[in-house]
């Protein structure tokens, strides 16, 4: 098996237009979230996202296309011969909004595939790849795929393209489920009330060690372990006992030949839902037992980016191994009971080389990375 | 890397089956059979009914294909994993969700719609109905063969990460305004691969992925999905 190594990472969030902009956020305890205006919010459960200047139609095109713009654009170059795969929940949903009620806008737009075409076009790509759609694992799903491409050799190399909008369809949908916060959301706080929702994007490439060394590139980190499991529970619920993160985990764990007691930090969920934050809870105690590790969620700075949540949180993963540090989780005030010895509201140093990346999601969905910082 | 077929099913605008039961197995551009719970589950299902046409037909192809593999049964949770290619996904749903959204500036958007507006959503149905546990998640591709989705399984399988994988397609008939330039039959195709070999009654043959990414059956290429199960259920 070859070694998986990320070479370039970009992210653009409401904190800031590259991923520098993201940590020296979440450092500071920033976050993003604040009135949308892009739609008129006063029957939903709040008027609060995060949201990226200019992520907005234009000329009847999707949002998307502006975000991808900012995400393509300060990436590095990536080989023409790379497989591309790429990972949102709902695309160009806005687009079928407008057309739905008879402003611009293109239903041409509205199925994956010319947008993929579109973004292996901006990225200079001789084939136009896939797009994974795994709900709110979309993105961890699609890195564990790039990672099994490059580690047994079927491909030179991966660039992931994570993206996902705030847009009415889904912010409504949200608040008929009862699941949005009415301020900011508080993941791991006792008195969490709900998720916000965030729009983002990520870009990743992944290669093989030699492939790194042949073409000079950086080494940022490398991906040794990855797994995703089903819970077979529940649709829109997550299991309560964890199972599916669990058997996650356990997967990422074996692919990474490392013990439990080696994960030095965790970049969980944290969607801040009364069930999803505990859930993870719980599946981090069964796997960790009482040892304390770092823990943190990054959705009260930037809110839930959806598919794109899981590059997000690698990209900065990357980061904090590389700083030492696990940035404090902006919105937690008061940490939850079980959550003693992996919660913390303030940045705590990370002591060791491996961080654990999770996400989980509607279907049932659960995906488990772990990173190694390079030496 | 190869693995055997052991398990077809089907529902196609030629009607719905599997393995060598019931319609003759093809993919015309003919409106969908519409489905009951009858059609799908002998015994009473309180979620069949609640579920979106999209979730209904990736559920009953996969329920057929398990059927005719013989894991429709199961007492615990199994590992086995679904990957699922499709062109619209849920957009039919999409549409009728979106209908409640534009009521009352959104304050009668309907939850249980919601809750089925994601491509993925029938693969969550489906592990609930048959426990299954492994990694299952919904393909967008670009090409025409409608093969994504068993490459990836062979690939997992290949990997390690399971022994047992169901692949395939689903697709409702796409709405009018947005079917313009788009080429592809509505239905749902579903088959399980196995690296253990089946009963003489049901193995379909092997299906391999060669390293030039393309597909064969019993060694011969196959160029898609469709021409794939007709030779598997003529072998």
């Amino acid at each position: 098996m070859n070694e998986v190594c990320v070479t370039a990472t970009h992210a653009v969030t409401g904190l800031g237009p590259d991923l520098n902009s993201l940590w020296q956020g979440v450092i500071a305890g920033e976050s993003a979230i604040r009135p949308l205006t892009r739609f008129a919010t006063a029957r939903y459960l709040t008027g609060n996202a995060s949201w990226i200047e200019g992520v907005e139609s234009k000329s009847g095109q999707s949002g998307i296309y502006p975000l991808l713009e900012q995400l393509i654009d300060g990436f590095a170059p990536v080989p023409a011969g790379a497989t591309l795969i790429t990972a949102s929940t709902k695309g160009c949903i806005d687009s079928m909004e407008r057309f739905q009620i008879g402003l611009p806008g293109d239903p041409a737009e509205v199925p994956m595939a010319p947008l993929l075409r579109h973004i292996a076009r901006m990225l200079g790509l001789t084939s136009a790849g896939i797009n994974i759609n795994a709900a709110c694992a979309s993105s961890t799903i699609a890195l564990a795929r790039a990672a099994s491409l490059i580690a047994t050799g079927k491909s030179d190399a991966v660039v992931v393209v994570c993206m996902d909008m705030v847009s009415e369809f889904v912010f409504s949908g949200f608040s008929a489920l009862q699941a949005l916060s009415g301020t900011a959301c508080r993941p791991f706080d006792r008195n969490r009330d709900g998720l916000t929702l965030g729009e983002g994007g990520a870009a990743l490439l992944l290669m093989s060690r030699e492939q790194t060394i042949r073409e000079g590139r950086p080494v940022l980190g490398v991906v040794a372990g990855w797994g995703a499991a089903n819970d077979a529970t529940h649709i829109t619920a997550p299991a309560r006992d964890g199972c599916g993160l669990i058997q996650s985990v356990r997967q990422a764990l074996m692919r990474a030949a490392i013990a439990p007691e080696q994960i030095a930090a965790i970049s969980a969920h944290g969607t801040a839902t009364v069930y999803n934050d505990l859930m993870e809870l719980t599946a981090f105690r069964a796997l960790f037992g009482e040892r304390s590790i770092p823990l943190h969620s990054i959705k009260g700075a930037i809110g839930h980016t959806l598919g794109a949540a899981g590059g997000i949180e690698v990209a900065l993963g990357l980061k904090c191994l590389e700083a030492g540090l696990l940035p404090s989780t902006v919105g937690l005030l008061e940490p939850e009971e079980s959550g003693e010895g992996f919660l913390s509201c303030s940045t705590q140093p990370i002591e060791g080389n491996y961080l654990l990346s999770t996400n989980s999601g509607f279907g049932g969905v659960n995906a488990a990375l772990i990173l190694r910082r390079e030496e | 890397m190869a693995a055997f077929i052991c398990g077809i099913g089907w529902v196609t605008g030629a009607g719905f089956g599997w393995g060598k039961q019931g319609s003759k197995f093809s993919m015309p551009d003919l409106s969908l059979p519409p489905l009951t719970r009858k059609d799908v589950f002998p015994e009473p299902n309180q979620r069949f009914g609640r579920m979106s046409e999209y979730t209904k037909l990736g559920l009953a192809a996969i329920t057929f294909a398990l059927r005719d593999a013989r894991l429709e049964e199961w007492a615990e949770k199994r590992p086995i994993g679904v990957v699922a290619s499709t062109h619209f996904g849920c957009l039919a749903t999409d549409l009728e969700y979106h209908k409640t959204v534009l009521l009352e500036g959104g304050g009668l958007a309907s939850p249980n719609l919601f809750a089925y507006t994601l491509a993925n959503c029938f693969l969550g149905d489906a592990a609930i109905q048959f426990g299954l546990t492994g990694s299952s998640f919904a393909i967008n591709e670009t090409g025409e063969d409608n093969l994504g989705a068993i490459r990836m399984a062979l690939e997992d399988l290949e990997l390690g990460e399971a022994d047992t994988m169901l692949a395939g397609i689903c697709d409702l008939t796409a709405p009018d305004a947005f079917a313009d330039g788009v080429s592809f039959k509505p239905g749902a195709v579903f088959i399980v691969l196995s690296l253990s070999p089946p009963a003489v009654s049901n193995n379909y043959g092997i299906i391999s992925l060669v390293d030039d990414g393309r597909i064969t059956y019993n060694g011969i290429h196959a160029d898609s999905l469709p021409e794939l199960i007709q030779a598997a259920l003529a072998g």
